[in-house]
């Protein structure tokens, strides 16, 4: 999948949240966005998602310009909230379940088990998912998309309440998606986390873009954009 | 056919919620019977009366236990943000409209089962052989009722203060099923038939349709918004 972001921005009442952006996303990227609180990333992956509507500017998946409320649009993302979207007193198998059937997918029991052994759910299949810990509701969530394969992948913040396995299933599962032709967008303030991961990185201030270029070893540019723009960062 | 598929996927889910949770229904079931203690208490139904009175009192009665579970349509959704994560899927806005409104009307039916015949039990109403076509007028008023109540649920959803907002809007826009259902059921109880009641009969009718087909058409913007 490719993405064309053209000339996005969102205003609420005088402010503009996102201004004037533009990027280009080819298939495969993992992208790190990047920005001090208020930058606007959770506005941009908003408006990718297509939870609100853009004040001005498009949004073109492989070439085509796709209004918010097109289901094609809807259907090709997945936006990833750590312990969100899920429905407590649902079972966990019953969320997938769920959800795989809203995106039209069909799967077998065995394949649903094989999803959640991958996460390590198996053996709470059958639990409600309000008893998970916030964690393993994160785990959940890399398991239903996992099952759903969204060309453009969303996660705002997905550090927070993963512990170290939960990590490596979290970035094992970015890696394989991207391998696969699908676009990763992730917000992250784990700078240097999120930065061996990426092979792009996106910084956003007072919601215009200031950065934008893929990874590259040394990275002088980014060093200098960082020190300007995320001043107290744990790079 | 995806639009009728989806609208059984998000009704099969929430009325598998509200079997674990029960919070919609038993609310509804308790407040409906006390109101019709307090109205058996506070009225007495002389037989003159009854006509003119008995479908008001019932029809409050509906409204009231109709609103409570109202503020409750889209509780689960407001759970760990899932009405993003509906909204964020290809589900048909008009879907999950037609599933909100089935499932209202569902909660409604069950409590009117209960409270009708209750009503009359408490009232000794001697005209049980009236009650299928009361029946039939209160479905059509009760398929008005959780039709609007789904879209202004649905417009309060992101309102501070959305269970004193959603009487306020919802009572004064449901004055024309009120008083068709209303007038429907006294016809009814003074002559056994709809009769002269038929006009009214119509606009209820007519309510029903148009406010389901306007509900599946603007949904998006009223959910989106």
């Amino acid at each position: 999948m490719r993405l064309a972001v053209r000339k996005l921005a969102k205003a609420y009442g005088f402010l503009w949240a996102v201004r004037d952006l533009h990027i280009e996303l080819a298939a495969g990227d993992l992208v790190a966005l990047l920005g001090p609180n208020g930058a606007g990333k959770t506005t941009f992956l908003k408006l990718l998602a297509g939870l609100i509507e853009p004040t001005e500017g498009t949004v073109a998946f492989d070439g085509t310009a796709l209004a918010a409320s097109d289901a094609r649009r809807r259907r090709q993302i997945g936006l990833l909230a750590p312990a969100d979207h899920l429905y407590d007193n649902l079972t966990v198998k019953e969320n997938l379940e769920f959800f795989a059937e809203l995106y039209d997918k069909k799967p077998s029991g065995s394949q649903l088990a094989a999803t959640l052994d991958q996460v390590q759910l198996a053996e709470r299949a059958g639990e409600y998912t309000g008893n998970l810990s916030s964690g393993m509701k994160c785990r959940l969530s890399i398991a239903k998309w996992q099952l759903l394969e969204p060309g453009l992948l969303l996660l705002d913040e997905p550090y927070g309440v993963l512990d170290g396995n939960g990590v490596d299933l979290l970035e094992g599962f970015l890696k394989a998606h991207c391998a696969k032709g699908n676009l990763v967008i992730m917000a992250s303030h784990h700078v240097a986390r999120v930065l061996k991961l990426c092979n792009r990185a996106i910084i956003l201030h007072q919601g215009r873009l200031s950065f934008d270029e893929p990874r590259q070893q040394p990275w002088p540019s980014f060093d200098a954009a960082f020190g300007e723009y995320l001043p107290r960062g744990d790079l | 056919m995806t639009i009728l598929r989806q609208t059984y996927l998000v009704l099969r889910k929430d009325l598998l919620l509200e079997l674990r949770r029960r919070d919609s229904l038993l609310t509804m079931f308790f407040f409906g019977t006390l109101l019709l203690f307090v109205f058996n208490f506070s009225f007495d139904l002389a037989p003159d009366k009854v006509a003119a009175m008995a479908p008001a009192l019932l029809w409050l009665a509906f409204l009231f236990t109709g609103t409570l579970g109202l503020a409750q349509l889209f509780q689960a959704e407001r759970e760990n943000h899932c009405l993003d994560a509906l909204l964020l899927s290809p589900l048909d806005r008009g879907a999950l409209f037609l599933a909100k409104t089935l499932f209202n009307f569902i909660l409604m039916l069950l409590v009117e089962i209960v409270v009708i015949p209750l009503f009359w039990i408490l009232f000794n109403l001697p005209s049980w052989n009236l009650l299928p076509q009361l029946f039939l007028v209160t479905l059509l008023g009760t398929v008005g009722f959780c039709v609007l109540g789904t879209i202004l649920s649905a417009v309060t959803l992101r309102a501070r203060a959305r269970e004193l907002l959603l009487p306020l809007v919802l009572f004064p826009l449901m004055i024309p099923v009120i008083l068709a259902t209303i007038r429907c059921m006294e016809n009814v109880m003074r002559t056994g038939m709809i009769g002269d009641a038929l006009p009214w009969l119509r606009l209820l009718l007519g309510f029903d349709v148009i406010f389901l087909t306007v509900g599946v058409l603007i949904f998006d913007r009223v959910v989106e918004a």
